[in-house]
């Protein structure tokens, strides 16, 4: 039964896919995706149910599958080559040639390794990611049905390129669960670079120049990642003949011997999960529909990196590695906010606070305590959540008000009031206790306890993602009244927003089990240390909520009073009567400080310390 | 009286409105914040939003080009709301009565409660105006009980 | 949670905006009395709220009422926290969402001074809560615990001589939370008006009276935090927080106010750099 629950979480959408790309028709397709996300959560659920567990599934374990993994180490570099070479790019050609280098090495040079004694090992953190992928993923999915019809309606094109679109968007969440799910490094491999195709298609769907760009960059830069990755596995497999995941990760067997190969794989996570100074493919990657940057570059891809890095915890636990590592993402966190704040484009502004949160997650990783490992599964959870929905919104607003720029979303509450609303709850629970985000960097900031410069950067990042997400949240919701021309929202479109949300705010109100679950204490220490504050927080915010609900439902029937400006009347909102009795607007703008937080100095300098950063990550290991 | 009551007596902020004034009365309006004459011991602020005022201080003579704001700071003031008028001008147009852009004193766009004679109004007089015109306030308040 | 903890943590929600209340009046006639005046009743605040609770007026936007109230009710709660002895992270992060409704409320209006003042309200966030967060970590760090009654219990010494170059940034925070020169700039405390009023220029009326008391609460919290400095004994708590109050009173008076680029650049980092130099040398030690 467990087998089938993993067959289905793996194999379904690959062939939901393939059937998407085959059956053209617009209604086969939804059918395909709901399905698809019905499938999904029943494997999910059915896995959930009895975890932790380890199995070998015949299509995980068996000889084929190992050749069909070892097969893609090669395949799929060449077909990166391949496009490397059709568009003349050299770091791709440079990349793509280097990992074909390493697979072949691995096949010569090195002694096979060791079968994995399980070929599934689902402990919490698999079993976090299963569940993101699975039921963000399928929402995600559905959400894009209507998204891609407005989107391609708005290209004015001929031929649908949908069916290509959701093959690849389906079986991008196979591979993650696969991915998620795999005891076996080379087959984690081969699944980690089946990503990065998947990444690489759909970043270049829309075929414009901007799109064919972003996706060389993000190719290459992951490429780049993969090398390390497939560095990391060699080395290991050359020292210790295993590649079996679970005993990879025990710590005994990294004492005394160079942590290189564990640096190694933590920087194909940093690189996946484009922390400083890879942050420039996930900035580029923005080009994509929204579909693309809520599922691949928020919700689950990125995740692939702090997953590596969170599983790697243990192992780099009170090592000097562990140490710098912690500082790099813990330093990627307060300058991605820094960076963050210069921003006037939205989904910008999205993917440099992803690349912030998910750099607070590897510092976790770093500190590798347990505590601290369960607080970045608590951010990992929550982060997917919130940063889909924020993704979600941010789309559906883009295609109302036909624009990305925050300043142009400024009082798009009037237009689209249930998404704006969306977007500002999803803003404030990254910031407001005793919603998750919040909690999750508190826990995070205690746990840092033994490394006083992670701390000051934790809190420096954390005060100045405040700023961002109160102005993201200010900025559309401001000045109009609650009255006006109403876009009609699918509930295709809706439903995914708002499960998103109620996902955001019920993983926040069940952090402490999930924490407890991490730890693996038992029942009773749940609430303990000041976990205990949170569900009397919650029941604070509900009766505050009942409160704000109330006077709301009194405030939005009353006439609103004409704006104080300078004593002069106004007839509208943002706009005033001054000299010769006219009409005059008001304009307004958020003050980016781009002489503090403009992105290219910010980049320059932030770039490199971050390089000094992960070269003292890889040199301490060498010493 | 009870609390609130008291409170609208002992805490009234003071909006000032220069119309169009020589700057006279203004300067003594200000004055009358200084340590010499200190009204902050009856509570009174001096605040530039209508939304927080109680009291309107209004100087100077009222054209058609101020008496649009003046109205308009009126009725952006929350109730119950005083308002005074300081000096010559402020009461009835002053010396400036009879000139083509001059509508007359504050009474011809707003209700006015308490007049402040004199060119320059001395500091103690617009104290006394203010007191006059909480009293007449808590002559109200306990009327509409 | 025990008997005690709940009797400490209704006081606490009872008592501590009345405290606020009172160090406002207190604020007042010393101030008065710095500038050679008389200066109000002590009491005045009472009916500064009690007055603007009795005004009926418009709001400006159909949000400012539910913002007020949410900050309000984190502004208390924050309050009831540190009566209850708990963590005093999340005690400072409670405090910080309730500024945070505060400038959210304000962008949804459509006066300008409101916008600016939001604005500026948010460059203040960003410098204070760096500088506030490492106090508290150094704290924390120096007493061996995150929760208050740690702090306040571990005092065979002052915790001050252990923490000497947290006295600039602690300044600092005051001065930010009080509104007071030269750091009023998002909120032109009375007088001043250069904005107006900035960030609450849109509140009037019954709202701007429950801001009131949730300001009265955000300073008790605030000064508390800075008597942890010498939490030897109740009376000695009492009194550094009343010198913390003097000090934030004298430099308001002798100050003219800053630019926020000024505070963004100059004074947030440099009181940074001194807490977690301190930090470190807590570390080193």
């Amino acid at each position: 039964m467990l087998d089938a629950y993993i067959g289905l979480l793996i194999f379904w959408p690959l062939v939901a896919g393939l059937a998407c790309l085959v059956l053209k028709s617009p209604g086969v397709r939804s059918a395909l995706v709901l399905s698809t996300g019905a499938a999904l959560a029943v494997g999910a659920l059915g896995v959930a149910s009895q975890a932790p567990l380890t199995t070998s599934p015949g299509f995980l374990s068996s000889e084929l599958a190992l050749h069909i993994a070892e097969g893609a180490a090669f395949a799929l570099p060449a077909y990166f080559l391949i496009r490397g070479l059709m568009e003349k790019h050299v770091l791709v050609i440079l990349f793509a040639l280097a990992q074909l280098g390493l697979a072949a090495a691995g096949v010569l040079a090195v002694p096979a390794a060791a079968p994995a004694q399980a070929a599934v090992f689902c402990d919490g953190l698999s079993l976090a990611l299963v569940l993101v992928v699975s039921l963000a993923g399928s929402l995600i999915c559905i959400y894009a049905l209507p998204y891609m019809k407005h989107h391609e309606e708005h290209l004015h094109l001929k031929v649908s390129r949908q069916p290509g679109f959701f093959l690849v968007l389906l079986a991008f969440l196979g591979f993650m669960n696969g991915l998620a799910l795999s005891n076996d490094l080379r087959i984690f491999a081969a699944f980690y670079e089946a990503t990065t195709l998947c990444s690489f298609l759909l970043i270049g769907h829309d075929g414009t120049a901007d799109a064919k760009k972003s996706a060389m960059r993000a190719l290459w830069m992951n490429c780049m990642g993969g090398v390390f990755l497939h560095a990391g596995i060699i080395l290991i497999q050359k020292q210790f003949g295993l590649a079996d995941i679970h005993e990879i990760v025990t710590p005994a067997l990294w004492t005394g011997v160079s942590m290189l190969p564990i640096a190694l794989l933590a920087l194909a996570g940093c690189v996946k999960a484009a922390q400083l100074p890879f942050q420039g493919w996930l900035l580029g990657a923005m080009v994509a529909p929204t579909p693309v940057s809520a599922l691949l570059h928020s919700s689950t891809m990125v995740k692939v990196g702090v997953f590596v890095c969170l599983r790697l915890g243990p192992v780099l636990e009170g090592t000097t590695t562990g140490r710098i590592l912690a500082l790099a993402g813990a330093f990627t966190f307060f300058a991605t906010s820094a960076l963050s704040l210069g921003q006037s484009n939205a989904k910008k502004i999205l993917a440099y606070s992803t690349s912030a949160n998910l750099g607070l997650i590897i510092a976790c990783a770093g500190i590798g305590t347990p505590v601290a490992l369960s607080a970045g599964l608590v951010l990992f959870v929550i982060h997917a959540a919130t940063k889909g929905l924020l993704f979600l919104c941010v789309g559906d607003l883009e295609q109302t008000v036909g624009s990305r720029d925050l300043e142009d979303l400024r009082g798009a509450i009037a237009k689209n009031p249930v998404t704006s609303l969306a977007a500002a709850a999803g803003a404030m629970a990254m910031i407001l206790p005793p919603l998750g985000m919040l909690v999750g960097k508190w826990a995070a900031l205690e746990a840092a306890a033994a490394n006083p410069a992670v701390m000051v950067l934790i809190a420096v990042g954390s005060a100045l993602a405040v700023v961002c997400w109160v102005r993201f949240a200010g900025t559309l919701m401001s000045g109009k009244s609650i009255e006006g021309p109403r876009a009609h929202v699918s509930s295709l479109t809706s439903t995914p927003i708002l499960a998103m949300l109620a996902g955001a705010v019920g993983l926040g109100m069940a952090a402490p089990w999930i924490n407890a679950l991490m730890l693996g204490t038992g029942p009773a220490s749940v609430l303990a240390s000041g976990w205990g504050l949170l569900p009397g927080l919650f029941v604070v915010a509900m009766l505050a909520w009942i409160i704000g609900m109330k006077v709301l439902g009194r405030q939005s029937t009353v006439t609103l009073a004409t704006p104080y400006i300078g004593g002069l009347p106004s007839r509208e909102a943002g706009s005033y009567v001054g000299p010769l009795g006219r009409n005059w607007t008001l304009s307004e703008g958020n003050e980016y400080a781009s002489e503090l937080f403009g992105e290219s100095k910010l980049t320059k300098v932030a770039g490199v310390f971050a390089v000094l950063c992960l070269l003292a990550l890889l040199g301490g290991t060498l010493i | 009286m009870s609390f609130l009551n008291t409170s609208q007596i002992k805490s009234p902020w003071l909006m000032h409105f220069d119309c169009g004034s020589c700057n006279g009365c203004d300067i003594e309006t200000l004055a009358c914040l200084t340590p010499v004459y200190d009204v902050e011991r009856f509570g009174i602020i001096n605040v530039g939003n209508p939304r927080h005022a109680d009291v309107l201080v209004v100087t100077g003579t009222v054209n058609p080009r101020n008496a649009v704001v003046l109205k308009n700071l009126y009725d952006q003031m929350p109730s119950p709301k005083l308002v005074i008028a300081v000096g010559a001008c402020g009461c009835s147009g002053g010396v400036f009565r009879e000139a083509p852009n001059v509508l007359g004193g504050v009474d011809k766009v707003i209700p006015v409660d308490v007049y402040v004679p004199g060119c320059p109004a001395k500091p103690e007089a617009i104290m006394d105006a203010v007191v006059t015109g909480l009293g007449k306030l808590k002559g109200i308040l306990e009327g509409s009980k | 949670m025990n008997l005690t903890t709940f009797y400490l943590a209704v006081a606490g929600l009872i008592l501590a905006p009345l405290l606020g209340g009172f160090v406002a009046g207190l604020d007042r006639v010393v101030t008065a009395r710095l500038q050679s005046r008389m200066g109000p009743p002590l009491l005045q605040p009472f009916y500064d709220v009690g007055k603007l609770m009795s005004k009926v007026i418009a709001p400006a936007s159909h949000w400012q009422g539910m913002f007020v109230r949410w900050a309000l009710v984190a502004s208390l709660a924050s309050d009831v926290l540190l009566a209850a002895g708990a963590d005093v992270l999340m005690c400072f992060f409670v405090q910080a969402a309730s500024a945070s409704f505060v400038a959210l409320g304000a962008f949804c209006g459509n006066s300008p001074y409101s916008k600016i003042g939001a604005q500026r309200e948010l460059f203040q966030l960003m410098s204070y809560e760096p500088v506030f967060l490492v106090a508290i970590v150094c704290m924390a760090k120096a007493a061996g615990g995150f929760d208050a009654y740690t702090i306040m219990a571990a005092q065979s010494q002052p915790l001050l001589f252990k923490l000497p170059l947290l006295v600039p940034g602690l300044i600092f925070v005051v001065l930010v939370k009080l509104r007071k020169s030269p750091f009023d700039i998002a909120a032109s405390h009375h007088m001043h008006q250069e904005v107006v009023r900035g960030v609450y220029t849109d509140y009037a009326g019954r709202d701007f009276a429950l801001l009131e008391i949730a300001h009265w609460a955000d300073v008790t919290v605030v000064l508390w935090i800075c008597s942890f400095l010498w939490a030897t004994g109740p009376l000695q708590m009492l009194a550094t927080g009343l010198v913390t109050l003097l000090v934030a009173l004298v430099i308001d008076n002798i100050s003219a106010r800053l630019t926020w680029r000024h505070m963004v650049k100059v004074v947030a980092p440099i009181s940074l750099v001194l807490a977690t130099a301190n930090l470190v040398w807590l570390y080193l030690e």
